[in-house]
């Protein structure tokens, strides 16, 4: 049986989210999504939404169940519950697609919202009865007993020995804020080409942002925790050894010069440094730009794309993965795809709308923020694969170079692929060795010329399950990325110093 | 939902968490009515349609805070939220500041902020807009045989407001945008640009043809882009990405930031920290702007906010709570949507108009115009900035080849004091605004 947070410590439990333990975990998920909208309602909300005529159609029901904890300035600050629930019907004809959504959960307002979405097909075709047949989705890690449903005082516990061991690493640490966010998703989706399926998904995050003030210059680090964590993640992790670390990142910046301005060569070192392979090819890979002609990865499956050391993977089931999930939001069972092999481009990311016009398979990338947004096709776990080269061998024979310990945000255009992230944590490398801190850098490049660039790949690969989340047409997704520490020959640092 | 049962429920459930042990409680309920239409090769590509509620409750107990949000307004469901969130509220910290705003909203003239003209125009209008943006794109030039979409939209927006001191309270609002982003192709190297109009008015949008043409033009002027070799040279930024710049400095002027010691700008008020010809506002009540309202999401009047006068600090932006804190009014900035807590944002924020927009260029003997900004380069906590840039090299005062792949970086304090030229430029297409500006000397840093 699932137990959950609601129920831990609090009056009585909310009965829509209270499983019932008799059905067993699986069959206790959703039930009240599933109570609104069975198979049968489903089927008729699908027909009337391709009435009009259209390829595709289906319903996407979500609740949310969110807890946020915000500790600033040693206080705790705010707490909130959140319960947003919904849902949205999708009518899609070949590129074309219509989409509306209704905050209430009802047969006859789905039913308007099918009509709503089936006014994008012009033209008057098929009824077919629909199918739908119900899936049970194979988990895709074992949720053993799920962790984000800690009691709300442990919860604000671990919160305060966080804040404390932040302000204990370094006297000059000044303030710092915490933020505690877990969520409850359960979502149903019904599709006109079969698939029924009710799944639940947990995810956990915590970050904290300690700031480090001296003679007028300050400094921020940053620690994050969570993901989709199982029983076992904090006996794992230590959050307060992670909380001690953002604090003394924020006081080393505190003696960092300015950062180096112009190409040179760069290491960037394993893990969030992924973020750098998510935006460079990642993007390029989704489907959408790849079949309208506007990615500069159009065309080019089969082609030599990057160095032939690269293995580009994303997958849907790393384990406590912030991008895993057991199926996408358009019912596809998640899997691990090989997107670039030896620098050849093997496979793009892809929904079930781009696929078709492909004419190819979905890949499990389908996603939407919430009920209020259609499916687009999204990254879920991002890394570069493991390399070869022992890690610190890396750092050979560079006499003036920069080393990107940790990176922060990055974006890119990716009809151009020119992409750019910020580095939140970067070195001087001389003579093959680290030297003296540097803040303020970003780096910048073009996907295809950058990834050329690349000279050697560690054998230290992690893949960060904590803080990703990436947005993209207004939508935002929780995301994994990840690298070993890869060293490029060459890319555009952008600080003031020349 | 209509209207009367829409302020109902608000006051309703606010007044329920006060039954329930809530010493003072404020409730925000919104809804909003968007359409969007996405047109690609004449063909509509997207057609979104919806109906949006939510509810926003905070309550206070002890000077502890709760809050809650939902978008499901069943009684049941609200009372048990709403004690779920109180029993939550006694672990949180007490704080002086923690009280619901008392300032009553003083009834204000009419801020032109909603259009019945916007929820009038139907989905046909939508596709026909959006379907001549892009056929006057497809005209400008053979080098545009494509484009990533053209998007038009409206949405209206009704704001249901209660607390402990205000029973009822209430506005609506309208936007319209109509936005086009054109490939252009030459050689092996495709470029997009984008222009996005956005307005309150229907009949202040820029026409259909005009947005087609300027992004066409944006897109032309990239191609053929090269990096060029670092150096230090003044740098002019375009209003639009000027707009950008200011949009990202903001979080410095947020009173919170100054007070934990995240802002650049904490300590510096009555100081210079910028050059006489900038004068920055946050202005609330600014008619038909994007980021006009009679008051914000906790129900405080907006206002007019000098942060900066002729490079002079002035004062920052304000929350209820953080005035309290300070011990000085607020300024209307606590924003929030329902579904989070207020948090301080700009309003309508600009940097007033200057004299002359071509003498910024034409003054310049070697240089970086700048058009476009991406990244996340600027750090208004310690004050560094460095963003990836596009453009055009100036020499001699002329515009003369395309720039990418280059950064400029400097700090912010010493940007803002070497700005030497403002633009009169200024323009709202979306609620933070600027007029080109002139930096003495950035570093740009680019190719060998």
């Amino acid at each position: 049986m699932i137990t959950t947070a609601l129920a831990a410590g609090l009056p009585e439990a909310v009965s829509f989210l209270n499983p019932k333990a008799a059905e067993g975990a699986l069959m206790g998920i959703g039930q009240e999504l599933r109570d609104v909208l069975n198979e049968e309602t489903v089927n008729r909300i699908l027909q009337e939404a391709l009435a009009r005529g259209g390829d595709f159609a289906d319903v996407f029901a979500e609740q949310r169940f969110r807890t946020a904890i915000v500790l600033d300035a040693g206080k705790i600050d705010s707490v909130t519950y959140g319960y947003p629930r919904g849902a949205g019907v999708r009518v899609v004809r070949r590129n074309q697609t219509g989409y509306a959504f209704s905050d209430e959960l009802s047969y006859s307002s789905l039913l308007d919202a099918a009509r709503v979405a089936s006014t994008v097909v012009e033209t008057q075709s098929r009824t077919n009865p629909i199918d739908v047949t119900r899936r049970n989705p194979a988990a895709p890690f074992t949720l053993v007993a799920p962790e984000p449903m800690m009691p709300e005082a442990a919860k604000l516990d671990l919160l305060r020995r966080m804040d404390a061991a932040a302000r204990a690493a370094d006297p000059r640490i000044v303030s710092v804020r915490i933020d505690y966010v877990d969520e409850v998703r359960d979502v149903l989706i019904g599709t006109s080409d079969g698939v029924y399926v009710i799944d639940r998904q947990y995810i956990t995050g915590i970050s904290c942002a300690p700031i480090a003030q001296a003679g007028g210059k300050r400094g921020s680090g940053l620690a994050t925790l969570g993901g989709r964590i199982d029983s076992t993640y904090f006996e794992r992790v230590d959050p307060e050894e992670a909380a001690k670390r953002a604090g003394l990142q924020a006081a080393r910046l505190l003696e960092a010069g300015p950062a180096p301005a112009g190409p040179m060569p760069v290491v960037v070192g394993p893990g969030w440094g992924g973020v750098l392979i998510h935006e460079s090819l990642g993007h390029a890979l989704e489907g959408d730009g790849i079949r309208r002609g506007t990615s500069l990865l159009s065309g080019l499956g089969g082609t030599r794309v990057a160095s032939p050391l690269l293995r580009v993977v994303d997958d849907g089931r790393w384990p406590n993965g912030r991008g895993t999930c057991s199926v996408d939001d358009e019912g596809t069972p998640s899997q691990r795809t090989v997107a670039v092999e030896a620098g050849v481009l093997q496979s793009y990311l892809l929904d079930k709308q781009n696929s078709a016009l492909l004419g190819l398979r979905s890949t499990g990338n389908g996603r939407r923020m919430s009920y209020r947004n259609w499916p687009i096709p999204r990254m879920t776990n991002t890394y570069i694969d493991v390399g070869t080269s022992e890690p610190v061998s890396l750092l050979n024979g560079i006499t003036k170079g920069f080393y990107a310990a940790e990176l922060g945000g990055g974006s890119v255009e990716t009809t151009s692929g020119n992409f750019n992230f910020a580095v939140r944590e970067g070195y001087w490398i001389e003579n093959g060795r680290l030297t003296r801190p540097v803040r303020g850098a970003i780096l910048i490049g073009n996907s295809l010329e950058t990834m050329q660039r690349i000279e050697g790949i560690g054998t230290d690969l992690v893949v960060d399950t904590t803080r990703g989340t990436c947005g993209k047409d207004g939508q935002a997704v929780p995301v994994g990325v990840g690298q070993p520490t890869v060293r490029f020959s060459s890319i555009t640092v952008g600080g003031p110093s020349i | 939902m209509p209207r009367q049962s829409a302020v109902e429920i608000a006051e309703r459930v606010r007044v329920q968490a006060e039954r329930s042990g809530a010493q003072e409680a404020e409730s925000y309920l919104e809804t909003s009515t968007t359409s969007e239409v996405r047109l690609r090769q004449g063909q509509i590509e997207l057609l979104q349609q919806s109906v949006v509620q939510g509810l926003g409750l905070r309550v206070l107990r002890d000077r502890r805070m709760g809050f809650l949000y939902t978008t499901d307004l069943r009684d049941a469901v609200l009372n048990e939220l709403v004690n779920r969130t109180l029993a939550l509220t006694n672990q949180a910290t007490p704080r002086d500041e923690n009280k619901i705003a008392e300032f009553l909203a003083v009834t204000q003239s009419d801020l032109e902020i909603y259009d019945p003209a916007v929820v009038q125009l139907r989905v046909e209008d939508l596709v026909r807009f959006a379907r001549t943006a892009e056929e006057s794109a497809f005209a400008q030039d053979k080098r545009i045989q494509t484009t990533r979409d053209v998007r038009c939209g409206t949405a209206s927006q009704e704001v249901f407001f209660s607390n402990t001191y205000i029973p009822r309270q209430t506005y609506r609002a309208t936007a319209v945008w109509l936005s086009a982003t054109p490939i252009a192709t030459q050689g092996g190297q495709k470029r997009e640009g984008t222009f996005t109009d956005r307005k309150r008015f229907f009949g202040e949008l820029a026409k259909p043809e005009q947005i087609g043409q300027r992004a066409v033009e944006r897109a032309l002027a990239r191609l053929g882009a090269a990096p060029v070799p670092s150096a230090r040279v003044p740098v002019v930024f375009s209003a639009e990405a000027a707009g950008l710049f200011l949009q990202n400095l903001f979080p410095a002027f947020s009173a919170l930031n100054v007070i934990e010691q995240r802002s650049f700008l904490a300590g510096k008020v009555g100081q210079a920290v910028a050059s006489p010809g900038i004068t920055i506002v946050d202005d609330g009540t600014m008619r038909r702007g994007l980021g006009t309202r009679y008051f914000d999401g906790e129900g405080v009047q907006t206002h007019r906010t000098v942060l900066v006068d002729r490079g002079v600090l002035r004062q920052y932006c304000h929350s209820a709570a953080t005035a309290r804190r300070l011990n000085v009014p607020p300024t209307g900035n606590g924003l929030r949507s329902y579904d989070t807590l207020p948090a301080i944002a700009p309003t309508n924020l600009y940097i007033e108009a200057g004299s002359s927009t071509h003498k910024l260029v034409e003054e310049v003997p070697l240089g970086l115009y700048v058009t476009g900004l991406a990244g996340f380069g600027v750090d208004t906590v310690s004050g560094e900035y460095s963003q990836q840039v596009d453009g055009q090299w100036i020499e001699k005062g002329v515009l003369t080849k395309a720039v990418e792949g280059v950064t400029v970086a400097g700090r912010l304090d010493e940007m803002l004091l070497g700005v030497d030229g403002v633009g009169r430029d200024l323009e709202f297409r979306s609620n933070v605004a600027s007029p080109s500006i002139r930096f003495k000397q950035l570093t740009v840093a680019g190719g060998v």
